[in-house]
């Protein structure tokens, strides 16, 4: 019983194994071995009046790997991101994380499970300062609520003292420590991206979708910011980019998906899919 | 009177200053505070110091009628609803005449008193209302500058990203909600044991307006700008009387003075005088 019980096991694992290294996780495969996938869309649609934004669209999303999700403007990427989020609810299909199923619940909650995001148009919080800005992205924290706060409880102050260290820890880490106390309106549009990263960072999220992180940032920043994002792969989160500049996704992604007006076109390795001469006529115009 | 203002408007800056949500029922608030505690001590006999935490836990429960519509409704139909609540308090308070006695108004209204010992004077009295004024800044300024107030902040900025953060932002409106309501029924409580007499034309729209008025012109969303404004607006009138204006059109050279200075500070100083935030 314990021996066969064993085997499967290994077996599954070995299967699993294979998923990762050599077959697509296309989402019917991933059925079978679920583990591995912890983030999938099934047939998911979404329209604005007679706008298809994504139509009947499935993506799957591995833990520990990098997909990257191409496609022209409009082609209903951050949509994407915004029915995964909870930003928007999808009209019909199914979103599971982590074998919930998702869609239907608030954003809040949906962040509380550990999806998070970088918005497109950047989005911190202007009149707060840029250490604010971080220290807001720590869940759970005694001090939120008054009661505590007003009572000044001990656990609460020794948290804060602790997320202060750790937000200051993430401002650095985007080279960010000298504006911790400005306002994030006051900081270029840049620093401005920086200072969201390093919001994301501090959540500990276990997902991270990220709408065009390297768009409006200085190459060197680039580089390191890319750097982050691998690093965050191998200690196994869950990373999904959106991206316009190729020679970034080509770089990072292990996996790409390719987009065109609401629908996936392909899914690849993604040098298949930037060799694809279907996607290079209607992306790149080549 | 400077102290209930003072207690006014900074409960209101919580709402305006911090959440973002600009609030045109707080006379509506410090109105139920006052009723309710007035007629536990006029109908039940009860101490002024028992009534007034009891007026505000009516008044906390109350507020939950506003900030339920507030978390479905945003911007101008948000401002609506809350001004809607105003003019229903008002209008409950005026044509309840069973419990209220409507416009005729609760006379003869006993001091606030403590072990035997009555606060009857004047000074004495201001003396009452300096500590809970105190108390109220304490309590605010140690909630606006913890986690929860940062969170307040971000709600103002962008409710959304706030809720990618995780947080549950209906909550924390519901929060704010209960707190301004509740210590805007302190100071209602005061006002009754001052006055010894209320009735419904102390808790309008008009009384929400100029209380709102108080925070626009010393500024929101930090705890100066509510002390500020509460100083400029209170002490206006006094100093006008000292320039020899005759009584008789004392009272519209003052309203337009206010109406000037608001329009004034809106095209210069759109944060009020010492306001970290301005609405857009
Ligand atoms: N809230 C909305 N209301 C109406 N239409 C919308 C809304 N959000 C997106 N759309 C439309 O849906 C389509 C897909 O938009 P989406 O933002 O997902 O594109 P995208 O792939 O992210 O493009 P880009 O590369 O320009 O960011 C577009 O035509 C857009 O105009
Ligand atoms: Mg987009």
């Amino acid at each position: 019983m314990n021996i066969s019980l064993n085997e499967n096991l290994a077996k599954k694992k070995r299967r699993f194994f294979k998923v990762d290294t050599q077959q697509k996780p296309l989402y019917t495969d991933l059925k079978s071995s679920k583990s591995s996938c912890v983030l999938e869309l099934k047939d998911v649609t979404k329209s604005f009046g007679g706008l298809v934004a994504v139509g009947s669209a499935s993506l799957a999303f591995s833990k520990g790997k990098i997909t990257g999700l191409i496609g022209p403007n409009g082609a209903g990427k951050t949509t994407v991101f915004n029915l995964i989020t909870g930003f928007l609810k999808p009209d019909s299909g199914i979103i599971c994380f982590n074998g919930y199923t998702i869609n239907g619940r608030p954003p809040w909650q949906i962040a509380q499970l550990g999806i998070g995001r970088l918005f497109q148009d950047v989005r911190v919080f202007d009149k707060l300062t840029a250490l604010e800005n971080v220290l807001l992205a720590k869940k759970e924290q005694p001090g939120e609520n008054p009661l505590v706060s007003l009572l000044r409880r001990k656990s609460a102050l020794d948290a804060e003292e602790k997320n202060m260290d750790e937000a200051k820890k993430w401002l650095k880490f985007v080279e960010l420590e000298e504006k911790e106390d400005s306002l994030a309106e006051n900081l270029s549009y840049g620093q401005q991206k920086l200072l969201a990263i390093a919001r994301l960072l501090a959540g500990g999220f276990e997902v991270l979708l990220l709408d065009e992180p390297t768009a409006g940032i200085n190459p060197q920043m680039v580089k390191s910011v890319l750097d982050v994002i691998r690093r965050l792969a191998q200690e196994g989160k869950t990373v999904v980019v959106i991206e316009h500049n190729m020679s970034v996704i080509m770089e990072i992604s292990d996996w790409v998906y390719f987009m065109d007006e609401g629908k996936v076109v392909t899914f690849g390795l993604p040098k298949e899919i930037l060799g694809d001469p279907e996607v290079r006529k209607a992306y790149l115009g080549i | 009177m400077i102290c209930i203002y003072l207690i006014l408007s900074l409960s209101l800056n919580l709402l305006v200053g911090y959440t973002g949500l600009l609030s045109l029922c707080h006379a509506a608030f410090y109105g139920i505070g006052a009723y309710a505690s007035t007629l536990l001590i006029t109908k039940f006999g009860l101490n002024f110091f028992l009534a007034l935490p009891a007026g505000v836990g009516i008044t906390m429960i109350l507020s939950l009628l506003v900030a339920y519509p507030s978390l479905r409704l945003k911007g101008d139909y948000f401002i609506l609803t809350a001004f809607g609540f105003q003019i229903i308090v008002f209008s409950v308070l005026y044509n309840w005449v069973g419990l209220t006695r409507g416009p005729y108004g609760i006379p003869g209204i006993p001091k606030p008193s403590l072990l035997g010992f009555e606060f009857d004077s004047l000074p004495l009295f201001l003396l009452l209302s300096a500590v809970f004024a105190l108390l109220v800044f304490f309590v605010l300024y140690r909630i606006s500058a913890s986690p929860f107030g940062r969170v307040l902040k971000a709600i103002r900025e962008d409710e959304l990203v706030a809720s990618a953060l995780g947080k549950n932002v209906a909550n924390f409106k519901i929060w704010a909600f209960m707190i301004a309501g509740g210590i805007a029924a302190i100071a209602g409580s005061l006002y009754a044991g001052y006055v010894t007499y209320i009735d419904p034309t102390s808790f309008t729209l008009d009384e929400s307006i100029f209380i709102l008025a108080i925070i626009l012109v010393g500024g929101s969303g930090n705890i100066r700008g509510p002390i500020v404004g509460t100083i400029f607006m209170i002490i206006l009138p006094e100093a006008l009387r000292f320039l020899g204006i005759p009584d008789t059109i004392a009272p519209n050279v003052r309203q337009m003075i206010y109406g000037a200075l608001l329009v004034f500070l809106m095209f210069f100083r759109a944060q009020g005088i010492a306001g970290e935030y301005k609405f857009e």
